[in-house]
């Protein structure tokens, strides 16, 4: 071993961690804190391309027999909004916050698969510009976020956009399920020595419930949109053709199937926000460990028994919809002693409150309501009466907005310090939270009364005799403050990144890892390796804490340890830089999107994918081969 | 203005379904003000004794202090499962009571297919000679079971009429049954409620509930084939109707015309709307229908049927005869 | 960051070729994320079973049991081709290792081999009716899969074969071997369903 002074170590580890420069070496990147920095600005992105497709929508709902906006145009624009907030913002925004956070919160340098992490990213990156790449050509799906046939069939959507609707999961999913595989592996495998699972921080608990989700559910969405669906428009195949034995409600099993979980997937990483937030804010640790890790995995397994609850309307036995009604309210115990849990940890804390905190308030106010509806929704008499109605529309914006986008926004007031080695501005954070607060409310409550009066969702107008017209109305004024909201949040972002306080490693005063480092962090995560003994390392007295020496730092070096204890069992040398994840990615991306045009193109996908894989895997550098 | 509402019952299933609503939310908008409250309160009440204790250091508060909290939250959770509990026996029984078991015996039984972006209506009878088509427009009687046997012909439609009842799906290659009671008279709107294509937002249904004798009545019309053309104004206009593209989509029972693709016009004069209620049923209106179906529903099914000036007039007439 | 104390991990191992390695695992969750598409397939297809009474539609035959009957063989002699290609990989056998993997490709090209020839007698094609669909895409997902495998096995060969190889490639050969166990495990409640599943429970 060669002795060095901490200096050395910097030095050799920051060579060991960096990327070629220029264009070949942005493309080649594995490290997770920047790949984890582009999921989140590309999903932010995306976020703002479906708030513009929510503002024309409101817009042309604003008054009775609009005409801002034809029938067909409308139908699109709603489809693409679904999608592009569903697909390529909320899961993809989950993902690189733990792609980012996670390595960092067990205290190691990257994911377990770092090449496939840079491969996931290409993929989603690929996924959202082939989808608006087919709206610039015309081919835009129309029929819906989830596109039910026989509407979505060849009968009645001819041309390409379904296809590319169909085709476009294919992409996001692979990405989603690459995340969810590293983050598994990483979780399970990667931890500071000492690091128990009973220690880890609740956020990685958040990311190991969904990512274990997204293994089971994506795959549903992956043969309902781009198998089933997309081959009965293409190659005549008859999952949902009647005529043949085939039947239409099949598609809305199997699509529910996943679409249930998908929104645990969006939202329970947010609630290991919460909790991270929560504890740096009240200087407590999160009371209920144990209570909280059950729920979350509790709340992971039930997921998958509630999907008929969006089918209630279909005529199946009454039998089987009592159970779905059941299981439907039951998950309300999961959620309910998560914030049980949180009020406890509340009101014994230190309260500190920071804008990030807001946010967790807003988020307890708009998820409950929009959990308590959701009750109401589980009972089938009742949901009769409000599926397919704007009460549903408001419901999964209050628990999807509240529940993911408020925490998610906490979280970036928490943790852009930790990102960019600035502080957002309190004073304008808090009005961002104000504004996006209040404009969300005055956007969504009112959709509960229209539904019960009787406005069905997916309709591009109404006549003025219905009386819809003055809720309407305050809606689309409440869109316009939350856009409002959007805008403050961007001027912060921009201002603080040039010119905001600067923020030393841990100004939160928090008790996990990721707050070790410097802000932001160097490549290589830490300089030595923690060694952890509680759950809250940083909270740790001094002289408990410790750190792994007899690293190499001329490779890139990590500790694999096991999954229960923590204890290290061998090393592992992570691979640097490749292109090839890229390439890969591109050849199977050039290859689904040619794919809607000529199915063939399946096989071109294949072909391009092997040899990007073999590229990718063929031991061309002495490192490869011997570490 | 039209109350399309869910909270505005006039029938026995919307009215249990309100009432359980209303629970709801007395219920649950009780538990979210606590919710909101015990939120609220560390913001005023941060000096309490609960955390005195020295966080800086220990970052936990005491043991005791964990322990009444386990206390509070286990208790909170228990309270949580009941009350839950609770709701699902009250959601399972209201669905029992209302729509349990099979349809009541003495129940009038329509068949109901979506079509884009209209219903075709069908009053089913033992009787074959009492069997009447219709579109778009229903009467029922009040005090009286109606069963609804849905399908739909192209995609998946959804039958609804807030006022009397949930929705049910009409799913191509399946029946799907529900059953309803008015108990008020009245008229009451229905929209189709799952997306269907471009003109799902034009596509709703009128239910006019009545007496049972006027509702003998009314169907006693509707049976009758139409009013033969009274005079040559009508008779040019059946003429026209009969010898234009109307025929390939439209029946009117007592012509020739017999086909079953769009409403059955037979007695098109009695019902209060056209295109699905898109437009009053007005000679104006009718007449701009005509001219050009695209204007009011862009892109519905009905082809633009090319009809010279003098031809409108009398065709429009012999269609208002069609009481 | 100065600590009091510190773990010297220097004696730590650098490559373990066994089921505590990270890629082991990821291949076990990739497993996972097939199995559950491939479970769901089942699923479907007891579906669209039990949605009609003639199954499958008059003049379609079911697929005949002989040739994939016959394709268990090659099937299971090429797991233990696995098998032994994975004992070889932890030992650092190098040839061993080419031997087994070169069993495990060639028999697992003859099973495919049987495969395309069992195609070959199909009346029917995936646009045929519902059962046509299910059986279809069942088949060219598995079958893909195997393909893929069988390449990634190749490719693993070659570098064998050429000496220029490290512990990570030999923890390939290791992670190889469970791949090709889940193909082989999963075809078995797959071929129960395709091939026996419509003959015993009722078909006119």
């Amino acid at each position: 071993m060669i002795a060095r002074t901490m200096e050395e170590t910097r030095d050799v580890l920051s060579r060991t961690w960096s990327s070629r420069g220029g264009l070949a070496g942005w493309f080649s990147i594995t490290t997770h804190q920047e790949i984890g920095k582009r999921y989140i600005t590309t999903a932010f992105i995306f976020l703002l391309i479906g708030g513009i497709e929510a503002l024309l929508m409101r817009l042309q709902l604003a008054r009775p027999d609009n005409t801002l906006l034809s029938a067909q145009r409308y139908n699109q624009i709603f489809t693409l909004h679904g999608t592009t907030m569903m697909f390529l913002f909320a899961v993809p925004v989950m993902e690189g916050m733990g792609v980012y956070l996670v390595p960092l919160m067990l205290g190691t340098r990257n994911v377990a698969f770092p090449r496939l992490n840079a491969f996931g990213y290409w993929m989603y990156l690929m996924g959202g510009l082939f989808l608006y790449a087919g709206t610039f050509s015309n081919s835009i799906p129309d029929a819906g976020w989830f596109s039910y046939p026989p509407l979505s069939g060849p009968q009645f959507s001819p041309g390409k956009g379904l296809d590319v609707w169909g085709q476009m999961i294919t992409y996001t999913e692979i990405s989603a399920m690459c995340v969810a595989v590293e983050l598994i592996v990483t979780i399970f495998k990667m931890r500071a020595p000492g690091m128990s699972l009973h220690r880890i921080p609740m956020f990685c608990w958040a990311m190991l419930v969904q990512s274990f989700m997204v293994l089971f559910a994506m795959p549903a969405v992956m043969l309902a949109s781009t198998v089933m669906l997309v081959n009965d428009r293409t190659i005549g195949t008859h999952f949902m053709n009647p005529a043949e034995g085939g039947d239409p409600l099949l598609y809305q099993h199997v699509f529910w199937f996943f679409g249930h979980p998908e929104v645990y997937i969006i939202f329970i990483p947010a609630l290991g926000m919460v909790s991270s937030i929560l504890e740096a804010n009240t200087q407590r640790g999160i009371f209920g460990y144990s209570a909280m890790v059950l729920s979350l995995v509790a709340n992971g397994f039930i997921a998958f028994g509630l999907w008929v609850h969006h089918m209630f309307a279909t005529g199946l036995p009454q039998i089987g919809e009592a159970y779905f009604t059941t299981a439907s309210m039951m998950i309300g115990i999961t959620s309910g002693v998560q914030i049980f849990c949180w009020l406890a940890t509340l009101w014994t804390g230190r309260l500190r409150l920071t804008a990030a905190m807001h946010f967790v308030f807003g988020f307890i106010f708009i998820f409950v309501l929009g959990g308590l509806t959701g009750i109401m929704l589980a009972s089938i008499p009742f949901d009769l009466q409000a599926h397919d109605t704007f009460f549903v529309v408001a419901h999964f914006h209050y628990v999807l907005i509240g529940g993911a986008l408020f925490p998610l926004f906490g979280g970036f007031h928490y943790w852009f310090p930790k990102f960019n080695g600035r502080l957002l501005d309190e004073k304008l954070g808090k009005l961002t939270f104000w504004t996006l607060f209040l404009g969300f409310n005055l956007t969504f409550f009112p959709m509960h009364v229209l539904g019960l009066n009787g406005m069905t969702r997916r309709i591009y107008t109404y006549p003025a005799e219905m009386g819809w017209g003055p809720a309407n109305l305050l809606a689309t004024i409440g869109a316009l403050v939350i856009a409002l909201g959007g805008i403050f949040f961007i001027v912060n972002v921009l201002r603080s990144r040039q010119s905001g306080a600067v923020s030393d490693n841990n100004p939160w005063k928090a008790g996990t890892l990721e707050w070790e480092p410097a802000s932001p962090p160097e490549k290589y995560n830490f300089e030595l390796q923690p060694v952890v003994t509680g759950r809250y390392p940083l909270w740790e007295a001094p002289e408990k804490r410790a750190a792994v020496t007899g690293m190499r730092e001329d490779r890139r070096e990590v500790i694999v340890t096991s999954v229960m204890d923590g204890v290290p069992q061998f090393r592992m040398v992570l691979p640097g830089s490749s292109i090839w994840p890229f390439l890969t990615a591109l050849g199977f991306g050039i290859g689904l999107a040619g794919s809607v045009v000529w199915f063939s193109w399946y096989f071109v996908a294949s072909a391009l994918g092997m040899f990007g894989l073999i590229g990718w895997f063929w031991p061309y550098e002495p490192g490869e081969i011997e570490p | 203005m039209i109350h399309q509402s869910a909270i505005d019952a006039a029938g026995r299933q919307a009215a249990q379904i309100q009432g359980l609503f209303w629970f709801f939310i007395v219920l649950l908008g009780g538990i979210f003000l606590i919710v909101v409250a015990l939120m609220l309160g560390p913001l005023f009440c941060r000096h309490r004794g609960l955390d005195r204790e020295p966080l800086e250091q220990t970052h936990t508060p005491s043991i005791e202090t964990e322990r009444k909290l386990t206390h509070r939250v286990g208790w909170a959770t228990g309270l949580t499962v009941l009350i839950l509990l609770g709701l699902v026996v009250l959601s399972v029984s209201t669905g029992r009571s209302i729509s349990g078991g099979n349809p009541p015996a003495n129940a009038l039984t329509v068949e109901i297919v979506g079509n884009q972006w209209w219903w075709y209506i069908r009053y089913l009878n033992e009787d074959a000679s009492r069997v009447l088509v219709t579109a778009n427009e229903m009467h029922i009687p009040i005090g009286r079971p109606i069963v609804i046997r849905g399908s739909s012909h192209d995609v998946i439609h959804s039958f609804w009429i807030p006022n009397l009842h949930g929705k049910r799906d009409l799913i191509p290659s399946h029946t799907t049954t529900e059953w309803f009671q008015a108990d008020h008279e009245g008229r009451y709107r229905g929209q189709c409620a799952e997306f269907c294509g471009l003109q799902h937002a034009h596509m709703a249904l009128w239910v006019v509930a009545e007496t049972p004798a006027q509702f003998d009545s009314w169907m006693d019309l509707q049976l009758r084939p139409a009013p033969a053309p009274s005079d040559a104004v009508k008779q040019k206009g059946q003429r026209i109707f009969l010898d234009h593209a109307c025929v390939l989509c439209h029946a009117i029972r007592g012509t020739t015309a017999a086909a079953e693709q769009a409403p059955d016009l037979t007695h098109l004069a009695s019902r209060s709307t056209i295109g699905a209620g898109t437009l009053p049923n007005t000679r104006g209106n009718l007449a701009d229908w005509i001219a050009d179906p695209q204007n009011s529903k862009p892109g519905n099914h009905m082809a633009t049927v090319a009809l010279s000036r003098e031809d409108m007039p009398p065709l429009l007439t012999y269609l208002e005869s069609l009481k | 960051m100065m600590s009091a104390r510190s773990l010297d991990l220097a004696d730590l191992p650098v490559y373990s070729i066994s089921n505590r390695a990270p890629l082991w695992w990821g291949q076990v969750m990739m497993c996972a994320i097939e199995g559950s598409m491939l479970c769901m397939l089942i699923a479907i297809y007891v579906y669209l079973r039990l949605g009609v009474d003639i199954w499958p539609s008059p003049g379609t035959q079911l697929p005949l049991l002989t040739l994939p009957a016959l394709a268990w063989v090659p099937l299971v002699i090429s797991t233990l081709g696995s098998y032994l290609a994975s004992e070889a990989a932890k030992k650092d056998d190098k040839r061993g290792m080419i031997l087994a993997l070169a069993l495990n490709f060639g028999m697992g090209s003859l099973f495919l081999v049987f495969r395309f020839a069992e195609w070959r007698t199909f009346n029917f094609t995936w646009s045929t009716d519902a059962h046509g669909t299910i059986v279809w895409t069942i088949l060219f997902l598995h079958t893909f899969d195997v393909i893929a495998d069988l390449l990634m096995t190749l490719m693993l060969l070659i570098i064998v074969a050429s000496g220029k190889y490290g512990p990570r490639q030999r923890l390939g050969v290791h992670v190889d071997s469970v791949i090709w166990y889940f193909l082989v495990a999963i075809w078995l409640p797959l071929y129960a369903v395709i091939y026996w599943g419509p003959r015993i429970i009722g078909s006119p």
